[in-house]
């Protein structure tokens, strides 16, 4: 996955003389510098992305029927579970019902002995040629054997703001949102994410 | 960026107005001005009460001339004239024995108070000063001052800005009243 420089994401910024332009169109004298005017636009439309980003949060965007799989759960098992859902991962509970893990696809291929993000073909060829191919490391094994940990979770009332960041920072893709007591309440996923900035656009303008 | 860096500006100034802009201003600005003038030369003079003081050419920059700007609104066209000039009075009635000390006293605390009750107009520092160096005239006026003509000649101006300052059509005033 590529990292995206923060400072890369500079929006499209206003200059002194889009200022200056839009004076002109604007009839009568206005009494304000461009470089003052300039600086109070910039000042408010940053705190306007704040409001909006601050505005939803994972309790709002996160998916609420979240499957999570038990630490001591076979991983053949949780293979077939993952298969049945058509989900790529999800939270791993101790038998007290807590979050102390994630599992994902990624956690299986690393097993198997695939480093990083292999592609279809890489792990086809791979186990056609059987004698490489570990994919029997899988059996005899548990979730808790192979899954991420300690877990990157997260309370409801965190911000997109910052889920997202997490997102970039740790290089995750799902966060699971927990109760007070480290219980699964939901998940947020890149996917819950990319709605929650589509939904952001859908509001209605006042 | 250091204290001399800081003189040297570096920014860019504001676009000039249209013809329009020009025509209008000084059509609000002649008649706000022949309104407070033809009171004061033609009823006052001979009462010893005054209607038009210096500091009303300021404020028809302001009121005619840059309609749009906060400094130009009615809540402080009316307040800074009336504080200002209360003020003034009070400065020169206090310290009227060191002229140079009640005219900065004036000045700058009308500064302060307009600052502070969100009423800033220029012309208001105008007004506290002419109330220290506006000689006898002024002077025998006492706080009579603070409501002709400071105060009266204020709202005749208003009633100007009010009445040309909307007549064209992308022209408006005021932004807000108070």
């Amino acid at each position: 996955m590529k990292d995206t420089p923060v400072g890369d994401f500079v929006p499209v910024d206003i200059s002194e003389h889009d200022v200056v332009e839009a004076m002109k169109r604007i009839p009568g004298y206005i009494d304000i510098t461009p470089g003052d005017f300039k600086e109070m636009y910039q000042t408010a439309y940053s705190l306007a992305i704040k409001r909006l980003f601050d505005s939803l949060t994972a309790g709002n965007i996160m998916s609420k029927s979240v499957l999570f799989v038990e630490q001591v759960m076979p991983l053949v098992e949780a293979a077939h579970l993952l298969a049945e859902k058509k989900i790529s991962g999800g939270p791993v509970v101790n038998r007290d019902g807590r979050v102390v893990g994630v599992v994902s696809e990624k956690d299986f291929l690393k097993e198997i002995g695939f480093s990083e993000t292999p592609s279809f073909m890489q792990i086809a060829t791979n186990c056609l040629d059987s004698k490489s191919c570990m994919i029997g490391r899988l059996s005899n094994r548990t979730v808790g054997d192979i899954m991420t940990k300690p877990p990157i979770t997260a309370g409801s009332e965190m911000t997109i703001d910052t889920i997202s960041t997490l997102f970039a920072e740790r290089k995750i893709n799902r966060l699971p949102i927990i109760d007070a007591e480290g219980r699964p309440i939901g998940i947020v996923t890149r996917t819950d994410l990319a709605h929650s900035f589509h939904a952001m656009r859908e509001r209605p303008k006042s | 960026m250091n204290y001399l860096q800081k003189m040297k500006g570096g920014g860019q100034s504001p676009p000039k107005v249209g013809s329009f802009e020009v025509l209008w201003s000084w059509i609000g600005s002649f008649l706000g001005i022949a309104a407070v003038a033809l009171i004061h030369f033609k009823i006052l003079d001979q009462t010893g009460l005054m209607m038009i003081i210096g500091s009303f050419g300021a404020s028809a920059v302001l009121i005619y001339g840059a309609i749009r700007s906060p400094l130009a609104q009615p809540r402080n066209l009316l307040g800074g004239h009336i504080l200002s000039a209360a003020i003034g009075v009070t400065a020169y009635q206090a310290l009227g024995g060191q002229p140079w000390l009640a005219a900065a006293l004036a000045v700058s605390t009308s500064i302060a108070l307009m600052h502070l009750t969100k009423t800033l107009h220029p012309p208001g520092g105008a007004t506290a000063l002419i109330a220290v160096i506006g000689g006898d005239n002024v002077h025998n006026l006492g706080y009579l001052y603070v409501l002709v003509p400071a105060a009266l000649g204020a709202i005749v101006m208003l009633i100007i800005a009010l009445i040309v300052n909307n007549i064209p059509k992308n022209r408006k005033y005021p932004e807000f009243w108070f």
